[in-house]
C-alpha cells in the first residue's frame, strides 16, 4: 500500500523483511503478535512533528521508514539537535515508560511510517512480554550510551571546530565507509541544524566548512562530503 | 554510613528496600538476586569502573555516593552527576554490551553490591518483574543525562567561564 507522500507501508511487522535487523523488531512471533494488536501505522510527511519536548507522554513511535531530528529548545529558543533518529530505533521511549513529558521534540526530516503504540497498551506489552521488555532495555542503554556521548562532546570539546570535526568523523564511520581511506558522507542536514548539533552558530558552521575545504580536508560534491584527510581531521577532533 | 560490622549480606534484610526502585522485588527474584551478587566495603576515592572499560558488571550502591564523570582526550574531566543509594551502576554497558561510559568513583566509604554482567543478562531474561525496573531505572538515568545535555548543550556564550559555572 503506497501512503499520499510515496511510502510503502509495511502493514505487518510480522511480514518485514527488516524485522531481523533491529533490535526492538525481532521478537519471538508470539510477542510481534501481540504488538500488531496494539501499534497504529501512520504515514507523516517531511517536517511533521510527533511529540513536543515537555508534552505528557501518549506513547511510543517506533520509527520504520524515513529519519526523526530529536532536539531540545531552551526557554530563550535555542535549540540543539542530539541526533538524527534512524528506522528501528523507538522514539519517546524512557518517557512513556517512566512516565515524565517527553525529554526531547521528534520532527521528521524525511516521509516516514511509524507505529504509534498508547502508553497503557505498551506498558501492559512489556509486562507481559519479557523478550520485548529486554529489548527495551537495550534501546534505552543505547540511547543512555548516546547521552553520555553529547555530554563529552558538548562539556569538554575546545572549540566549534573540535565538535564539528568529531560529527564528520562520527557520520563518516557509517555505512560500510569506516575502513575507506576517503569516506563519502550524505550532508542530510543544513549548516543551521549542524549548527544546533554542536552548539553554535550557523555562521561559524558556514566559516569551518570552507575553512575544511581551503585546506583540502573535505571536498564537496552536491549534498555528498568527501574526507580527504581524515588524520587531518582526526588531529582537528582532538583525536 | 554503615560501619565496617554492619555489612548486610541478604537483600532480605535491607530495611530500605521497599523505598528503591529495582530492590523491591518479588522474594523470588529477590532470592535469586542474593545468589548472584557480592557484596564488598569499598573505601572512599575507590575506582568501581573507569569510562571505556568492558563492562564487567554491575554495582548496587546499597548505601553512599558515587561521582559519575567523563573525559576527554586530554584528560579533562566532567562530572555527570553523583549517583546515590539505591542506584544501579554501570547498567546500561552491562545490558548493551557497550564499554562504560562513564568512571565511577566512590565519594563515600559504602557498601556496594556486585553482580556479574552475565549472571545478571541471565537474571533479567528470567524475572520479568526486575527486567521492568531495570527498564525504569534506565529510564531515569536517561532523563538525568538528557537534563545535563540541556544544561552545557545550552548555554551559548562568548565568555567559557560563565558556561562552566552553569555546568
Amino acid at each position: 500500500m503506497l501512503s499520499p507522500y510515496g511510502l510503502e507501508i509495511v502493514e505487518s511487522c510480522l511480514t518485514c523483511k527488516l524485522r531481523a535487523e533491529r533490535i526492538f523488531c525481532d521478537l519471538p512471533n508470539s510477542a510481534l503478535q501481540a504488538f500488531e494488536n496494539i501499534k497504529y501505522a501512520t504515514a507523516y510527511p517531511k517536517g511533521a512533528v510527533l511529540f513536543v519536548e515537555g508534552q505528557s507522554p501518549r506513547g511510543i513511535f517506533v520509527l520504520c521508514k524515513g529519519r526523526v531530528k530529536m532536539s531540545i529548545c531552551s526557554t530563550d529558543g535555542k535549540t540543539l539537535i542530539l541526533k538524527i533518529a534512524e528506522p528501528g530505533e523507538v522514539l519517546g521511549l524512557s518517557a512513556t515508560v517512566s512516565g515524565k513529558p517527553y525529554e526531547l521534540t521528534a520532527e521528521t526530516i524525511d516521509p516516514c511510517q511509524v507505529n504509534f503504540v498508547k502508553r497503557e497498551d505498551f506498558l501492559r506489552f512489556l509486562k507481559e512480554h519479557g523478550d520485548a521488555c529486554f529489548r527495551v532495555a537495550e534501546q534505552l542503554s543505547e540511547k543512555y550510551n548516546n547521552a553520555c556521548h553529547e555530554v563529552r562532546s558538548l562539556g569538554l570539546s575546545h572549540s566549534a571546530a573540535e565538535k564539528l570535526a568529531k560529527l564528520l568523523l562520527e557520520w563518516s564511520s557509517r555505512n560500510g565507509e569506516a575502513t575507506k581511506q576517503e569516506p563519502r558522507l550524505k550532508l542530510a542536514l543544513t549548516h543551521e541544524e549542524i549548527a544546533q548539533m554542536i552548539g553554535t552558530s550557523r555562521e561559524t558552521v558556514t566559516r569551518l566548512f570552507a575553512e575544511l575545504k581551503k585546506r583540502q580536508i573535505v571536498q564537496s560534491k552536491g549534498s555528498t562530503l568527501f574526507i580527504r584527510n581524515k588524520g587531518a581531521l582526526r588531529l582537528m577532533a582532538g583525536a | 554510613m554503615l560501619m565496617e560490622s554492619a555489612i548486610q549480606l541478604s537483600c532480605f534484610d535491607c530495611a530500605l528496600r521497599p523505598a528503591r526502585v529495582f530492590c523491591d522485588l518479588p522474594a523470588d527474584a529477590l532470592e535469586a538476586f542474593d545468589a548472584i551478587k557480592t557484596i564488598a566495603l569499598y573505601p572512599r576515592g575507590t575506582t568501581l569502573f573507569n569510562e571505556g572499560r568492558p563492562a564487567r558488571g554491575v554495582f548496587m550502591l546499597c548505601d553512599g555516593r558515587a561521582k559519575l564523570t567523563v573525559c576527554s582526550g586530554n584528560g579533562r574531566r566532567l562530572t555527570l552527576r553523583i549517583a546515590g543509594p539505591g542506584e544501579m551502576l554501570g547498567l546500561s554497558a552491562a545490558v548493551s554490551g557497550t564499554p562504560y561510559e562513564v568512571t565511577a568513583e566512590m565519594l563515600d566509604n559504602s557498601q556496594v553490591a556486585f553482580v556479574r554482567r552475565k549472571d545478571m543478562l541471565h537474571f533479567l531474561r528470567v524475572h520479568r518483574d526486575a527486567c521492568l525496573q531495570v527498564v525504569h531505572l534506565l529510564s531515569q538515568d536517561l532523563h538525568t543525562a538528557y537534563d545535563r545535555v540541556r544544561a552545557i548543550g545550552l548555554v551559548r556564550t562568548r565568555h567559557p567561564a560563565a558556561a562552566k559555572e552553569a555546568i
